[in-house]
């Protein structure tokens, strides 16, 4: 590997990331470019990709028909296309009953995470984020030079919502990713609703930021979207991507949800045609196929139990999981874990301070991939635990 | 400088918005308008936002459906690495000399972000492509434009040098969107040496992104000048020559010290792999097609120029891929006449609306076509240019 090759690796894992940050290509894909790039493909067999959060199924076949179709205006600036950024405005506007004015879209839910941080905190108005969470909000607000809170958990590593709340007064932002990434929980709507009542009635300046990436995975019969509140709402805002269930983590979707006055404050630092042509023809169609996001519910659900309980025939448990990821207690440091599974081929997440020592990320890849990683985990846990046998890099 | 000249700099306040317009996403709301039902239906000849009329390049296509779609539901990785290898071999940088944005709009915003700040502004042609401009306003970083050369649109390399003087970043746009003048490198160098002297703390941003559409005799890339110096980076996309507006990739090229400044500001996660793969593909097209191309672009460039000079309607000496014309009237009766017979050109660009008009170059064919609805347009009287 060159070495300018090792520097830009280098940089996405530099255990600060607000040090080097430039390379954090979205979310999750971080942990799989270092490892990608310092091991290659592995011989032979492809390596099971588990440790981005990924749809491994891709994007339907109705999406990638939907950009051949683009094709022929792929030269043209999304603005002069047929399908500009204001049809798929209205198609999101149309999904929740709101108006135009209420949605802003992103190349993911990723760069309206990053606005958001430049529009509303400064160095007198922290950030507030729980820890360990998206890292985007966080990385942006320490180079803004803003200061960070952060929230710990309870005991089932659900995001501690009340010290969130009074964590939150004076705050310019407060970023409560639901269900969490990494720790996989959910809170339920009265929770949501209660903390937003909280942080409104104690510092009604401060913006809530609810990141539902993760809606469409969750299960739990508590949980349901705040968007509603963030429409009837001052100052609070939902984001979603059609990174995750549309499978579209590669062609760069997103969109925020609010009342027309936060969402404007966003919009102010929108990048100019962040969405292109064809990405823009893409979430069109995704967005109009529910059916297609169900049958991915479902499908994730079903690996989802079948890789937990695969765990729990090993005596090992984790957090319940509302996503298609695992954080599950492997008892031992993730690194060794991680190092042990990428030598047969499996690659699982990074490792996510303060829980390293104990805990692993583990995204959910098809059922053919997952039967293939647990008998990787049984072997690999199977043995006694060790300590990394790298050096963190 | 002489006091005439010193007159042609112009230092707007942050609120002095009116010389510059909003970014092309003005464009949109024209298009927008172009879309309202008219008689003919839409525009069928788009000659507004300076694309490609060929369409995107056909390697480009088959690497998004054969090397992007597999990859579609990933987070973009290794192609980062492998976009940044080529681009370095291209122009025979290293990997560290380049910085990948979403478009080079990104790279635009990040140099401005990155370069200006309340005390060192943004100085910049009137007019200039707005991307900086729109981005320093936004962040209340003071703006500094600067007329250009009123006998031939160039940049007034004299004037620029003095209002440079102090500012936190220049932008540089050569060829310079909207008015389609050049300035050879031989002249760009003069300006960057005597700027680097008496101005410690500027950088220069030379928007390059239609290098591929120059054909003057001296024109020439500021890249080798930019691996060199720290405080010169040079913006290149594929969004013109390739015919890849709709698919957002652009970059950087400079010092490493530079190119490491600004990618630690903002993140390449804005950037799709079918950019990634699609750029890669465009790597790989020979340097015998892209002369094809500008000589396609100025075939029917010159045609067109041609024609309106022929009438007494002078167009500046283009080296672009749009053209910017005298039309002796205001440029929005000339484009709803136009528009009427489905033919879109260039929005307003202030201070030159009342007279001049930009439109980009189409096929050949599209030309031939145009000019006839260009003809009725221009037979009808030009109204006062109140």
């Amino acid at each position: 590997m060159s070495l300018t090759r090792r520097r830009l690796f280098q940089r996405l894992a530099a255990p600060d990331l607000s040090a080097h940050a430039a390379m954090i290509a979205a979310r999750g894909r971080e942990a799989g470019l270092i490892e990608y790039g310092e091991q290659g493909m592995a011989a032979g067999a492809a390596p099971v990709r588990i440790d981005s959060n990924e749809n491994p199924l891709g994007p339907g076949q109705h999406v990638l028909d939907a950009i051949v179709g683009k094709f022929p205006e792929a030269h043209r600036y999304p603005f002069n296309a047929t399908q500009h950024e204001g049809v798929l405005i209205k198609a999101v506007a149309d999904k929740f009953q709101a108006k135009p004015e209420n949605v802003l879209l992103g190349p993911g839910s990723g760069e309206i995470l990053t606005h958001a941080v430049r529009a509303f905190t400064a160095g007198t108005r922290p950030l507030v984020t729980a820890w360990p969470s998206f890292e985007m909000p966080r990385v942006t607000a320490k180079k803004l030079g803003a200061p960070v809170k952060e929230v710990g958990f309870d005991a089932k590593l659900k995001i501690d919502v009340a010290k969130m709340a009074e964590s939150a007064k004076g705050a310019g932002l407060v970023f409560f990713c639901n269900p969490n990434n990494p720790t996989a929980t959910v809170h339920g709507k009265s929770a949501v609703a209660d903390m937003v009542k909280a942080i409104r009635t104690s510092s009604p300046d401060t913006v809530i930021l609810i990141d539902e990436a993760y809606h469409d995975y969750v299960t739990d019969p508590s949980y349901q979207s705040a968007v509603d509140i963030a429409l009837s709402t001052p100052n609070v805002f939902v984001t979603r991507t059609f990174s995750k269930a549309y499978g579209m983590a590669g062609l760069r979707a997103g969109y925020a949800i609010g009342q027309a006055d936060t969402i404007k404050q966003i919009q102010k630092f929108k990048m100019p045609y962040g969405l292109g042509t064809l990405t823009l023809g893409a979430a069109l169609v995704g967005l109009g196929n529910d059916e297609h996001i169900q049958q991915e519910r479902k499908r994730n659900t079903d690996v989802r139990a079948f890789t937990v309980k695969a765990f729990a025939d090993m005596g090992i448990t984790g957090t319940d999981t509302q996503t298609n990821f695992l954080f599950m207690d492997i008892k031992r440091p993730a690194a060794g874990f991680r190092d042990a599974c990428r030598a047969a081929g499996v690659f699982v997440g990074r490792d996510f301070p303060p829980f390293e020592k104990q805990y692993a990320r583990i995204s959910i890849g098809t059922m053919a991939e997952m039967q293939k990683a647990v008998e990787v985990f049984k072997k690999v846990l199977g043995t006694t635990p060790t300590t990394s046998s790298k050096e963190r890099r | 400088m002489s006091l005439s000249r010193r007159s042609f700099v112009q230092t707007l306040g942050v609120g002095a918005t009116g010389l510059w317009i909003t970014s092309r996403g003005r464009e949109g709301s024209l298009f927008a308008q172009a879309n309202q039902p008219l008689a003919g239906g839409p525009p069928s000849i788009i000659l507004s936002s300076n694309e490609n009329p060929l369409g995107t390049h056909k390697d480009v296509l088959a690497a998004i459906r054969g090397a992007a779609f597999p990859e579609a539901g990933r987070y973009p990785g290794a192609i980062f690495v492998e976009v940044m290898d080529l681009l370095a071999k291209k122009h025979g940088v290293k990997p560290e000399n380049i910085l990948l944005g979403s478009g080079s709009t990104q790279i635009l915003r990040t140099a401005t972000h990155v370069f200006t700040s309340k005390t060192a502004g943004l100085v910049a042609a009137i007019p200039a492509y707005e991307e900086c401009a729109d981005y320093a306003r936004l962040m209340g970083h003071p703006i500094t434009g600067v007329k250009l050369n009123p006998t031939d649109l160039k940049m007034d390399l004299d004037a620029l040098q003095q209002a440079s003087k102090g500012a936190g970043l220049v932008f540089f746009c050569n060829p310079n969107n909207p008015v389609a003048t050049a300035i050879t490198g031989s002249d760009t160098k003069t300006y960057l040496n005597m700027l680097m002297k008496q101005s410690a703390n500027t950088t220069v941003l030379a928007d390059e992104a239609y290098f591929e559409y120059g054909t003057m005799p001296g024109y020439e890339t500021m890249i080798p000048i930019a691996v060199q110096n720290p405080r010169v980076v040079v913006a290149r996309t594929f969004s013109k020559c390739f015919g890849m507006a709709g698919i957002r990739i652009g970059y950087a090229i400079g010092h490493k010290d530079t190119i490491a400044k600004m990618g630690d500001w903002d993140s390449v996660g804005d950037i799709s792999v079918m950019a990634l793969q699609g750029a890669k593909a465009a790597l790989a097209v020979p340097d015998s097609w892209v002369k094809e191309e500008q000589k396609r672009n100025a075939a029917a460039r010159s045609f067109t120029q041609k024609w309106f000079a022929d009438r007494g309607y002078q167009p500046t000496d283009s080296q672009s891929n749009f053209m910017f014309i005298n039309i002796k009237r205001p440029a929005r009766d000339f484009r709803e006449a136009c528009l009427k017979e489905g033919v879109l050109v260039g929005r307003d660009f202030p201070p030159y609306e009342k007279t001049h008009v930009r439109i980009s170059v189409g096929t050949m064919e599209e030309m031939q076509k145009a000019v006839q609805v260009f003809e009725h347009a221009l037979a009808q009287p030009a109204k006062a240019a109140a």
